[in-house]
Protein backbone atom coordinates (compact mmCIF):
# COMPACT_ATOMS: atom_id res chain seq x y z
CA UNK A 1 0.00 0.00 0.00
CA UNK A 2 1.70 3.17 -1.17
CA UNK A 3 1.16 6.01 1.29
CA UNK A 4 2.55 9.45 2.01
CA UNK A 5 4.11 10.06 5.42
CA UNK A 6 4.33 13.62 6.80
CA UNK A 7 7.39 14.16 8.98
CA UNK A 8 7.54 16.79 11.76
CA UNK A 9 10.42 19.29 11.72
CA UNK A 10 12.07 17.69 14.72
CA UNK A 11 12.49 14.34 12.86
CA UNK A 12 13.56 15.64 9.44
CA UNK A 13 17.19 14.92 10.21
CA UNK A 14 16.25 11.31 9.39
CA UNK A 15 14.68 12.22 6.02
CA UNK A 16 17.33 14.60 4.64
CA UNK A 17 15.08 17.49 5.49
CA UNK A 18 12.05 16.17 3.58
CA UNK A 19 8.65 17.23 4.92
CA UNK A 20 6.98 14.17 3.45
CA UNK A 21 8.31 10.82 2.26
CA UNK A 22 6.70 7.91 0.41
CA UNK A 23 6.27 4.61 2.23
CA UNK A 24 4.75 1.19 1.79
CA UNK A 25 3.06 -1.38 4.03
CA UNK A 26 -0.22 -3.20 4.66
CA UNK A 27 -0.17 -2.05 8.29
CA UNK A 28 1.38 0.83 10.21
CA UNK A 29 3.91 -1.58 11.67
CA UNK A 30 5.00 -2.72 8.20
CA UNK A 31 5.16 0.91 7.09
CA UNK A 32 7.52 1.81 9.95
CA UNK A 33 9.79 -1.11 9.00
CA UNK A 34 9.76 0.10 5.41
CA UNK A 35 10.64 3.66 6.47
CA UNK A 36 13.42 2.39 8.73
CA UNK A 37 15.04 0.64 5.74
CA UNK A 38 15.54 4.03 4.05
CA UNK A 39 15.60 6.39 7.05
CA UNK A 40 17.62 4.55 9.68
CA UNK A 41 16.92 5.69 13.24
CA UNK A 42 13.44 7.09 12.60
CA UNK A 43 11.57 4.10 14.01
CA UNK A 44 13.57 4.27 17.23
CA UNK A 45 12.27 7.81 17.83
CA UNK A 46 8.65 6.74 17.41
CA UNK A 47 8.57 3.49 19.36
CA UNK A 48 9.67 2.55 22.86
CA UNK A 49 12.20 -0.23 23.52
CA UNK A 50 9.22 -2.53 24.03
CA UNK A 51 7.94 -1.70 20.55
CA UNK A 52 4.92 0.39 21.60
CA UNK A 53 4.13 3.86 20.32
CA UNK A 54 6.02 6.48 22.33
CA UNK A 55 3.76 8.33 24.78
CA UNK A 56 4.53 11.75 23.31
CA UNK A 57 4.22 10.73 19.66
CA UNK A 58 0.92 10.78 17.83
CA UNK A 59 0.46 9.09 14.46
CA UNK A 60 -2.63 9.75 12.36
CA UNK A 61 -3.91 7.84 9.34
CA UNK A 62 -6.16 10.17 7.33
CA UNK A 63 -6.36 12.48 10.39
CA UNK A 64 -7.52 9.72 12.78
CA UNK A 65 -5.31 8.82 15.76
CA UNK A 66 -4.05 5.24 15.32
CA UNK A 67 -4.30 4.57 19.05
CA UNK A 68 -8.06 4.19 18.47
CA UNK A 69 -7.86 2.21 15.23
CA UNK A 70 -5.61 -0.69 16.22
CA UNK A 71 -2.36 1.16 16.95
CA UNK A 72 0.54 -0.41 15.04
CA UNK A 73 -1.84 -2.99 13.52
CA UNK A 74 -3.88 -0.23 11.83
CA UNK A 75 -4.49 -1.30 8.21
CA UNK A 76 -3.36 1.02 5.44
CA UNK A 77 -4.86 1.53 2.00
CA UNK A 78 -3.34 2.95 -1.16
CA UNK A 79 -3.27 6.75 -1.06
CA UNK A 80 -3.64 7.04 2.72
CA UNK A 81 -2.04 10.03 4.37
CA UNK A 82 0.03 9.26 7.48
CA UNK A 83 0.98 12.17 9.76
CA UNK A 84 3.48 12.00 12.62
CA UNK A 85 3.21 14.76 15.26
CA UNK A 86 4.61 15.45 18.72
CA UNK A 87 1.97 15.60 21.48
CA UNK A 88 1.15 19.18 22.47
CA UNK A 89 -1.12 20.95 24.86
CA UNK A 90 -3.90 22.35 22.70
CA UNK A 91 -7.64 22.76 22.43
CA UNK A 92 -9.68 25.73 23.48
CA UNK A 93 -8.06 26.20 26.82
CA UNK B 1 -35.87 29.52 35.65
CA UNK B 2 -33.90 32.30 33.99
CA UNK B 3 -33.53 34.70 36.95
CA UNK B 4 -30.26 34.55 38.88
CA UNK B 5 -28.90 36.17 42.03
CA UNK B 6 -25.45 36.59 40.46
CA UNK B 7 -23.67 36.07 37.15
CA UNK B 8 -21.84 32.95 38.35
CA UNK B 9 -25.18 31.21 38.85
CA UNK B 10 -25.92 31.69 35.14
CA UNK B 11 -23.14 29.29 34.11
CA UNK B 12 -24.33 26.19 32.18
CA UNK B 13 -27.83 25.30 31.06
CA UNK B 14 -26.84 26.11 27.46
CA UNK B 15 -29.10 25.41 24.45
CA UNK B 16 -28.75 22.35 22.23
CA UNK B 17 -29.58 23.38 18.68
CA UNK B 18 -30.19 21.17 15.65
CA UNK B 19 -28.39 21.71 12.35
CA UNK B 20 -30.94 20.70 9.69
CA UNK B 21 -28.84 22.04 6.81
CA UNK B 22 -25.43 20.64 7.74
CA UNK B 23 -26.74 17.27 8.95
CA UNK B 24 -26.31 14.48 6.37
CA UNK B 25 -29.97 13.43 6.75
CA UNK B 26 -32.18 15.41 9.13
CA UNK B 27 -35.28 13.21 8.57
CA UNK B 28 -35.34 9.49 7.81
CA UNK B 29 -35.91 8.80 4.09
CA UNK B 30 -36.04 5.77 1.82
CA UNK B 31 -32.23 6.01 1.69
CA UNK B 32 -31.80 5.41 5.39
CA UNK B 33 -32.41 6.58 8.97
CA UNK B 34 -31.84 10.13 10.24
CA UNK B 35 -28.25 11.18 10.92
CA UNK B 36 -28.52 14.47 12.77
CA UNK B 37 -26.05 17.00 14.13
CA UNK B 38 -26.72 19.03 17.28
CA UNK B 39 -24.67 21.99 18.50
CA UNK B 40 -24.24 22.58 22.25
CA UNK B 41 -23.92 26.37 22.32
CA UNK B 42 -21.35 26.97 25.07
CA UNK B 43 -20.78 30.52 23.87
CA UNK B 44 -23.98 31.29 25.79
CA UNK B 45 -22.11 31.10 29.10
CA UNK B 46 -21.48 34.40 30.95
CA UNK B 47 -18.01 35.15 29.53
CA UNK B 48 -18.81 33.53 26.21
CA UNK B 49 -17.09 30.16 26.44
CA UNK B 50 -17.36 26.63 27.79
CA UNK B 51 -14.52 27.45 30.20
CA UNK B 52 -16.89 29.19 32.61
CA UNK B 53 -17.99 25.73 33.74
CA UNK B 54 -14.50 24.48 34.63
CA UNK B 55 -13.32 27.80 36.08
CA UNK B 56 -16.31 28.03 38.42
CA UNK B 57 -15.95 24.40 39.54
CA UNK B 58 -12.19 24.66 40.13
CA UNK B 59 -12.51 27.88 42.14
CA UNK B 60 -15.36 26.41 44.22
CA UNK B 61 -13.34 23.24 44.91
CA UNK B 62 -10.27 25.28 45.95
CA UNK B 63 -12.40 27.39 48.28
CA UNK B 64 -13.94 24.30 49.80
CA UNK B 65 -10.49 22.78 50.37
CA UNK B 66 -9.34 25.99 52.04
CA UNK B 67 -6.69 26.66 49.36
CA UNK B 68 -8.31 29.87 48.16
CA UNK B 69 -9.05 32.42 50.82
CA UNK B 70 -9.98 36.13 50.56
CA UNK B 71 -7.09 38.20 49.17
CA UNK B 72 -5.47 35.26 47.34
CA UNK B 73 -4.17 35.50 43.76
CA UNK B 74 -5.02 32.82 41.20
CA UNK B 75 -2.32 31.81 38.67
CA UNK B 76 -3.12 29.86 35.51
CA UNK B 77 -1.48 28.91 32.18
CA UNK B 78 -4.13 29.74 29.58
CA UNK B 79 -4.43 30.75 25.94
CA UNK B 80 -7.37 32.90 26.91
CA UNK B 81 -10.77 31.40 27.56
CA UNK B 82 -10.03 29.82 30.94
CA UNK B 83 -8.22 32.96 32.02
CA UNK B 84 -11.16 35.15 31.00
CA UNK B 85 -13.58 32.91 32.92
CA UNK B 86 -11.36 32.84 36.01
CA UNK B 87 -10.74 36.58 35.86
CA UNK B 88 -14.48 37.30 35.81
CA UNK B 89 -15.12 35.02 38.79
CA UNK B 90 -12.02 36.33 40.60
CA UNK B 91 -13.31 39.88 40.16
CA UNK B 92 -16.70 38.99 41.67
CA UNK B 93 -15.08 37.12 44.54
CA UNK B 94 -12.23 39.52 45.23
CA UNK B 95 -9.23 37.45 44.12
CA UNK B 96 -6.24 38.60 42.08
CA UNK B 97 -5.61 36.91 38.71
CA UNK B 98 -2.35 36.20 36.86
CA UNK B 99 -2.40 34.44 33.45
CA UNK B 100 0.59 32.89 31.69
CA UNK B 101 -0.20 33.02 27.98
CA UNK B 102 1.75 32.30 24.77
CA UNK B 103 2.47 35.61 23.02
CA UNK B 104 0.95 34.39 19.72
CA UNK B 105 -2.66 34.32 20.91
CA UNK B 106 -5.24 36.77 19.60
CA UNK B 107 -5.25 40.42 20.63
CA UNK B 108 -8.90 40.28 21.66
CA UNK B 109 -8.10 37.74 24.36
CA UNK B 110 -5.42 39.98 25.84
CA UNK B 111 -7.76 42.95 25.86
CA UNK B 112 -10.52 40.93 27.50
CA UNK B 113 -8.20 39.58 30.18
CA UNK B 114 -6.93 43.05 30.99
CA UNK B 115 -10.47 44.41 31.09
CA UNK B 116 -11.42 41.76 33.64
CA UNK B 117 -8.42 42.87 35.70
CA UNK B 118 -6.00 40.02 35.02
CA UNK B 119 -2.25 40.49 34.84
CA UNK B 120 -0.71 38.75 31.80
CA UNK B 121 2.73 37.15 31.76
CA UNK B 122 3.72 36.23 28.19
CA UNK B 123 5.50 33.02 27.33
CA UNK B 124 7.48 32.72 24.05
CA UNK B 125 5.44 31.90 20.92
CA UNK B 126 7.92 29.24 19.85
CA UNK B 127 7.36 27.27 23.03
CA UNK B 128 3.61 27.22 22.53
CA UNK B 129 1.24 26.16 25.24
CA UNK B 130 3.68 23.55 26.56
CA UNK B 131 6.03 26.32 27.62
CA UNK B 132 3.19 28.37 29.14
CA UNK B 133 2.40 25.36 31.33
CA UNK B 134 6.07 24.93 32.32
CA UNK B 135 6.45 28.64 33.06
CA UNK B 136 3.32 28.71 35.23
CA UNK B 137 4.57 25.72 37.23
CA UNK B 138 7.86 27.53 37.83
CA UNK B 139 6.08 30.75 38.88
CA UNK B 140 3.85 28.78 41.24
CA UNK B 141 6.93 27.31 42.93
CA UNK B 142 8.54 30.76 43.24
CA UNK B 143 5.38 32.46 44.55
CA UNK B 144 3.85 30.25 47.19
CA UNK B 145 1.17 32.86 47.90
CA UNK B 146 -0.23 32.36 44.37
CA UNK B 147 -2.72 29.54 43.91
CA UNK B 148 -2.48 27.63 40.63
CA UNK B 149 -5.72 25.80 39.89
CA UNK B 150 -4.03 23.98 36.99
CA UNK B 151 -6.83 23.09 34.61
CA UNK B 152 -4.82 20.24 32.99
CA UNK B 153 -4.73 18.20 36.15
CA UNK B 154 -7.57 19.52 38.31
CA UNK B 155 -10.31 16.87 38.71
CA UNK B 156 -12.89 19.64 39.28
CA UNK B 157 -12.43 20.59 35.61
CA UNK B 158 -13.71 17.21 34.37
CA UNK B 159 -16.22 17.01 37.21
CA UNK B 160 -17.90 20.23 36.00
CA UNK B 161 -18.75 18.42 32.77
CA UNK B 162 -19.71 15.17 34.50
CA UNK B 163 -22.15 17.15 36.66
CA UNK B 164 -23.26 19.72 34.07
CA UNK B 165 -22.59 19.26 30.36
CA UNK B 166 -23.25 15.50 30.33
CA UNK B 167 -26.59 15.52 32.19
CA UNK B 168 -27.78 18.54 30.17
CA UNK B 169 -27.13 16.72 26.88
CA UNK B 170 -28.83 13.52 28.03
CA UNK B 171 -31.88 15.44 29.29
CA UNK B 172 -32.23 17.35 26.01
CA UNK B 173 -31.45 14.44 23.69
CA UNK B 174 -31.89 10.97 25.22
CA UNK B 175 -31.18 9.44 21.78
CA UNK B 176 -27.61 10.81 21.68
CA UNK B 177 -25.22 8.37 19.94
CA UNK B 178 -22.03 10.46 19.59
CA UNK B 179 -20.40 13.26 21.57
CA UNK B 180 -17.66 15.31 19.89
CA UNK B 181 -15.55 17.95 21.64
CA UNK B 182 -12.15 19.61 21.51
CA UNK B 183 -9.14 18.06 23.18
CA UNK B 184 -7.15 20.61 25.16
CA UNK B 185 -7.12 20.10 28.89
CA UNK B 186 -9.34 17.10 28.05
CA UNK B 187 -11.76 18.12 30.84
CA UNK B 188 -14.85 18.41 28.59
CA UNK B 189 -14.28 15.01 26.98
CA UNK B 190 -13.31 13.21 30.19
CA UNK B 191 -16.23 14.50 32.27
CA UNK B 192 -18.98 14.43 29.65
CA UNK B 193 -17.58 11.22 28.18
CA UNK B 194 -17.61 9.36 31.50
CA UNK B 195 -21.14 10.49 32.27
CA UNK B 196 -22.54 9.51 28.87
CA UNK B 197 -20.72 6.16 28.86
CA UNK B 198 -22.37 5.30 32.18
CA UNK B 199 -25.84 6.22 30.94
CA UNK B 200 -25.88 5.50 27.20
CA UNK B 201 -24.73 2.04 26.10
CA UNK B 202 -22.56 2.17 22.97
CA UNK B 203 -22.21 5.96 22.95
CA UNK B 204 -19.16 7.15 21.04
CA UNK B 205 -16.87 9.82 22.48
CA UNK B 206 -14.82 11.60 19.84
CA UNK B 207 -11.98 14.08 20.30
CA UNK B 208 -10.98 16.77 17.81
CA UNK B 209 -7.57 18.31 18.29
CA UNK B 210 -6.03 21.21 16.41
CA UNK B 211 -3.19 20.58 13.97
CA UNK B 212 -1.15 23.74 13.75
CA UNK B 213 1.40 24.93 11.24
CA UNK B 214 5.05 24.04 11.21
CA UNK B 215 6.20 26.86 13.45
CA UNK B 216 4.02 25.78 16.33
CA UNK B 217 5.49 22.29 16.31
CA UNK B 218 8.89 23.34 15.05
CA UNK B 219 10.84 23.33 18.27
CA UNK B 220 8.79 20.72 20.01
CA UNK B 221 10.91 17.92 21.36
CA UNK B 222 9.26 14.53 21.24
CA UNK B 223 10.96 13.45 24.45
CA UNK B 224 9.48 16.40 26.34
CA UNK B 225 5.91 16.18 25.09
CA UNK B 226 2.89 17.05 27.12
CA UNK B 227 -0.14 14.95 27.95
CA UNK B 228 -2.57 16.51 30.45
CA UNK B 229 -2.84 14.65 33.74
CA UNK B 230 -6.63 14.50 33.31
CA UNK B 231 -6.35 12.56 30.06
CA UNK B 232 -7.50 8.94 30.06
CA UNK B 233 -7.70 7.55 26.56
CA UNK B 234 -10.04 4.73 27.63
CA UNK B 235 -12.85 7.32 27.77
CA UNK B 236 -12.51 8.08 24.04
CA UNK B 237 -13.53 5.95 21.07
CA UNK B 238 -11.69 7.99 18.43
CA UNK B 239 -9.54 11.04 18.04
CA UNK B 240 -9.10 13.30 15.00
CA UNK B 241 -6.43 15.82 14.16
CA UNK B 242 -7.91 18.75 12.22
CA UNK B 243 -5.90 21.19 10.09
CA UNK B 244 -6.36 24.95 10.23
CA UNK B 245 -7.85 24.83 6.73
CA UNK B 246 -10.55 22.29 7.62
CA UNK B 247 -11.32 24.08 10.91
CA UNK B 248 -11.79 27.39 9.08
CA UNK B 249 -13.86 25.81 6.32
CA UNK B 250 -16.28 24.36 8.85
CA UNK B 251 -16.36 27.55 10.92
CA UNK B 252 -17.57 29.33 7.78
CA UNK B 253 -20.05 26.53 6.96
CA UNK B 254 -21.55 26.97 10.43
CA UNK B 255 -22.25 30.66 9.98
CA UNK B 256 -23.20 30.48 6.29
CA UNK B 257 -25.55 27.50 6.52
CA UNK B 258 -26.82 27.52 10.10
CA UNK B 259 -26.27 31.10 11.25
CA UNK B 260 -23.96 30.09 14.10
CA UNK B 261 -21.00 32.47 14.48
CA UNK B 262 -18.46 30.28 16.26
CA UNK B 263 -14.78 30.33 17.11
CA UNK B 264 -12.27 28.38 15.06
CA UNK B 265 -11.89 25.39 17.38
CA UNK B 266 -15.65 24.80 17.03
CA UNK B 267 -15.06 24.46 13.28
CA UNK B 268 -12.48 21.77 13.99
CA UNK B 269 -14.97 19.96 16.22
CA UNK B 270 -17.69 20.19 13.54
CA UNK B 271 -15.24 18.72 11.03
CA UNK B 272 -14.76 15.64 13.21
CA UNK B 273 -18.54 15.49 13.86
CA UNK B 274 -19.23 15.48 10.13
CA UNK B 275 -16.64 12.71 9.74
CA UNK B 276 -18.39 10.42 12.23
CA UNK B 277 -21.82 11.37 10.81
CA UNK B 278 -20.62 10.32 7.38
CA UNK B 279 -19.49 6.97 8.79
CA UNK B 280 -22.98 6.48 10.30
CA UNK B 281 -24.60 7.23 6.93
CA UNK B 282 -22.36 4.68 5.20
CA UNK B 283 -23.15 2.09 7.89
CA UNK B 284 -26.90 2.76 7.53
CA UNK B 285 -27.12 3.67 11.25
CA UNK B 286 -29.35 6.29 12.84
CA UNK B 287 -27.22 8.84 14.70
CA UNK B 288 -27.68 11.89 16.92
CA UNK B 289 -24.28 13.55 17.01
CA UNK B 290 -23.79 16.25 19.65
CA UNK B 291 -20.81 18.55 19.22
CA UNK B 292 -19.57 21.47 21.30
CA UNK B 293 -19.48 25.06 20.12
CA UNK B 294 -16.79 26.21 22.58
CA UNK B 295 -17.07 29.93 22.00
CA UNK B 296 -18.27 32.58 19.56
CA UNK B 297 -16.20 34.05 16.74
CA UNK B 298 -15.79 37.49 18.30
CA UNK B 299 -12.38 36.88 19.83
CA UNK B 300 -10.92 35.73 16.51
CA UNK B 301 -11.98 38.54 14.16
CA UNK B 302 -8.48 40.05 14.18
CA UNK B 303 -6.98 36.76 12.98
CA UNK B 304 -8.65 37.31 9.59
CA UNK B 305 -10.41 33.96 9.88
CA UNK B 306 -13.68 35.30 8.54
CA UNK B 307 -12.48 37.42 5.62
CA UNK B 308 -10.85 36.74 2.25
CA UNK B 309 -10.45 33.31 0.67
CA UNK B 310 -10.19 30.20 2.81
CA UNK B 311 -6.64 29.61 1.63
CA UNK B 312 -5.56 33.13 2.58
CA UNK B 313 -7.25 32.88 5.97
CA UNK B 314 -5.64 29.48 6.63
CA UNK B 315 -2.22 30.89 5.80
CA UNK B 316 -2.75 33.82 8.16
CA UNK B 317 -3.72 31.39 10.88
CA UNK B 318 -0.85 29.00 10.27
CA UNK B 319 1.37 30.23 13.08
CA UNK B 320 -1.22 31.21 15.65
CA UNK B 321 -2.69 29.15 18.42
CA UNK B 322 -6.29 29.23 17.29
CA UNK B 323 -7.72 26.83 19.83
Amino acid sequence: MAVEVKIPTILRSYTDGSKAVPGDGATLSALLDDLESRHAGLKGRLLTDEGALHRFVNIYVNDEDVRFTGSLDTALSDGDSVTILPAVAGGSF
Amino acid sequence: MTRYESLTEAVGGTPLVGLPRLSPRWQPTGDGPAVRLWAKLEDRNPTGSIKDRAALAMIAAAEEAGLLTPGCTILEPTSGNTGISMAMIAKLKGYGMVCVMPENTSEERRQLLEMFGARIISSPAAGGSNQAVAMAKKLAAENPEWVMLYQYGNPANAQAHYDGTGPEILADLPTVTHFVAGLGTTGTLMGTGRFLREKVPGVQIIAAEPRYGELVYGLRNIDEGFVPELYDDSVLTSRFSVTSYDALRRTRDLVEQEGIFAGISSGAILHAALGVADKAVKAGMAADVVFVVCDGGWKYLSTGAYSGSLQQAAERLEHQLWA
